[in-house]
């Protein structure tokens, strides 16, 4: 992580609707790259709509404005942002009946890379990037997220992080139903696309994540907004104290 | 759509029966037969449209203009160029037959792949898709011009399929008569091409699938634009034998096609796999039917169809299960996916459950494809088209994955073809 780098990532003034109801209400974010942050908050607080809304998910209005390397995307449909590099985690990914692993993430791969990967060089990688998230190489024939456990559906977004090598990464409740030892291996994951360069947003409501992965920065989100923002301590802090100690009411109306 | 009012009175003129049998070189029994299914349309009268086989399409869509005994026979068609392994391959067009090909390992087994008009069969003509059917298929048996009979011996086994290329002229009377010997088991796929604007096919195929025999029977429709069809293809399975029907709908304008097999021996298992697309303004309708007529027979079903522009599916799927099939299985799924507000797709399940003592299930779903899915794509960077293409790729792709390599590798390529001109 360069000191003098330029964010890979900001946001500012950020706003979200779904129909009528405003759920985010001004959100301020930049991230350099490699940089860590984790954005924690109770369950509610608008952290996934958020995450969904930055990619550019067609069921929320945002206002704002949201930038990729200094570049304004702010309009860009979801499939322009993935192709500029960046990259959402899903909590809960959806299925693809039909098509398996491997020729999803070949299509995507190819896209992102904006040219065909020869399927030897492909494979190769895949599998190399399976062994790493201690993946069954039989993974790579299954049908996307079809059937699969939720610890194989982290594992398999965790997998596409890799592959995909995005400059940005909105991580989403990524470390949600898992048991200790996948989480420690998307722990490993994540830091690995870090140590890449990758500037990463943990959207998480559990620290027990961060006893793996260590952020740079740590923002505490509540009903719609950033009320906290500091540094791996915080999260400390919420693990011990909770959140009610910076309800809005609590630190003054932020 | 071509379809001429219902209520117009129809004419049929079937006045040349004699003569083109006599001009193929056809057997007094096959001429019988011919006259006998003549005599079932004389005077014509059309099925009701309230009748279900007929609740989406006219009957008259598929009438001939002309006397259909009296077309000329034409140029069967150029033959096309053998890019894989096969037992064999036989071209079917213009009213005549060419045998491309009988592998030496299939000739030495005894497979017979001959011109029906004169292989002397009469006798088991009929047996599967009788004339009394339906009046389409009456109209075939009276007057079909171009057949084959492929014969696969009792415990003959053919490592590579049997392919069949029926090219469709301005009006088309094919008929296909399979017969699996006892415990043989072998692959054939019959694929139609061809035609062009308003050309008219009326096909009828049997196949016979003698006991223990296992037979992958494949209906492969991709004619041009504009062509008006419907096929039979209907299988009749014995005691302990196993029928695999698979049936991929590209082409034409308005196709309509009956598929389906009775389970006639005890132990008698059929699986139906399908997977249709159409799209401008392309008409399909899809019947199945599953006939348990035998103790202890499965049957499953999946059929699958994806719509684009302003195409319009309707599938009617029977399961039987008749009074003396007890111990017996049937599952029916036809899924539909919308890729447009226009297209509009129907699905009717008919269950005639008549013992107890059966497991039987159906479902169906007609559905647009799920945002969730498109969203989660396009955020790895596949543009809308491409994941949409992907998705239904997938969707098809489920059901050909049951299907033997090589047919499903072919209809891959073809729903890739497809996919890509959309």
């Amino acid at each position: 992580m360069n000191e003098n780098a330029r964010p890979v990532f900001s946001c500012n003034g950020v706003h979200v609707r779904i129909g009528e109801k405003e759920v985010v209400k001004g959100v301020d974010l930049a991230v350099l790259p490699g940089e860590v942050h984790a954005i924690m908050g109770p369950n509610g607080s608008g952290k996934s709509t958020l995450a969904n809304s930055l990619m550019g998910h067609p069921a929320y209005a945002l206002t704002g404005t949201v930038e990729l390397g200094g570049e304004d995307v702010t309009a860009l449909p979801p499939d322009e942002k993935a192709r500029r590099g960046m990259f959402l985690a899903f909590q809960y990914p959806v299925a693809v009946p039909g098509v398996t692993v491997a020729s999803f993430l070949r299509a995507a791969v190819s896209a992102v890379r904006g040219a065909d990967v020869p399927v030897r060089e492909f494979r190769k990688e895949l599998l190399a990037r399976m062994e790493d998230l201690e993946m069954d190489p039989g993974f790579a024939g299954r049908y996307l997220n079809d059937g699969f456990s939720g610890g194989e559906k982290k594992r398999v977004e965790i997998l596409q992080l890799l592959m995909l090598k995005p400059r940005f990464a909105l991580l989403d409740e990524t470390d949600s139903g898992l048991d200790i030892d996948a989480l420690k291996v998307v722990a490993k994951g994540i830091n690995a696309a870090a140590s890449n360069d990758t500037g990463m947003l943990l959207v998480t409501h559990y620290q027990r994540l961060l006893n793996y992965v260590h952020p740079h920065v740590v923002h505490v989100f509540m009903d719609g907004r950033i009320v906290r923002s500091g540094g791996p301590e915080l999260a400390l802090e919420l693990e011990e104290r909770g959140y009610d100690w910076l309800e809005p009411a609590a630190v003054g109306g932020v | 759509m071509a379809s001429r009012p219902a209520v117009a009175a129809p004419e049929l003129a079937l006045d040349h029966v004699a003569a083109l049998s006599r001009a193929a070189g056809e057997d007094a029994a096959l001429l019988a037969i011919r006259e006998r299914a003549r005599a079932l349309l004389t005077p014509l009268t059309l099925p009701d449209r309230a009748r279900h086989l007929w609740r989406y399409t006219s009957p008259a869509t598929f009438l001939p203009d002309g006397d259909p005994s009296a077309a000329a026979p034409g140029d069967v068609g150029p033959a096309w160029r053998l890019d894989e392994s096969l037992s064999a391959a036989a071209l079917l067009g213009g009213g005549g037959l060419r045998v491309i090909e009988i592998g030496a390992d299939a000739r030495a087994a005894g497979v017979v792949i001959e011109d029906l008009h004169r292989a002397g069969v009469a006798d088991l003509l009929g047996r599967v898709v009788p004339a009394g059917h339906g009046f389409l298929e009456a109209i075939n048996t009276a007057a079909w011009r171009g057949g084959v009979l492929v014969r696969v011996p009792a415990g003959v086994t053919l490592e590579h399929p049997i392919r069949l290329r029926l090219v469709a002229g301005a009006l088309s009377l094919p008929r296909v008569l399979v017969l699996a010997g006892e415990g043989s088991s072998f692959e054939v796929i019959e694929g139609h091409v061809g035609g062009g604007a308003a050309a008219r096919v009326i096909g009828v195929t049997e196949v016979v699938a003698e006991a223990n025999a296992n037979v992958r029977y494949g209906l492969v429709q991709r004619w041009e634009a504009g062509v008006i069809g419907h096929l039979t293809a209907r299988a009749r399975v014995a005691a302990g034998a196993h029928a695999q029907l698979s049936l991929a709908s590209f082409g034409g304008a308005e196709f309509k096609a009956d598929v389906g097999a009775v389970l006639a021996g005890e132990g008698a298992a059929v699986e139906t796999f399908g997977v249709a697309m159409g799209g401008d303004a392309q008409r399909f309708d899809h019947h199945t039917e599953h006939i348990h007529e035998a103790p202890r027979t499965t049957s499953n079903l999946d059929f699958k169809v994806a719509l684009t522009g302003a195409a319009r599916s309707a599938y009617t799927g029977m399961i039987r299960i008749a009074p003396g099939a007890a111990g017996s299985e049937a599952y029916q799924e036809n899924r539909n996916l919308l890729l447009s507000g226009h297209a509009r797709a129907e699905s009717i399940p008919e269950l005639e459950i008549l013992t107890d003592d059966v497991r039987c299930s159906h479902g169906a779903t007609v559905s647009p494809i799920d945002p969730e899915q498109l969203f989660y794509l396009a955020s790895r960077g596949l543009a809308p088209m491409q994941a949409a293409r992907v998705i239904v790729y997938g969707f098809l792709d489920q059901t050909l994955g049951r299907l033997p390599q090589t047919t499903r590798e072919r209809i891959q390529a073809l729903v890739a073809a497809r996919l890509h001109t959309e």
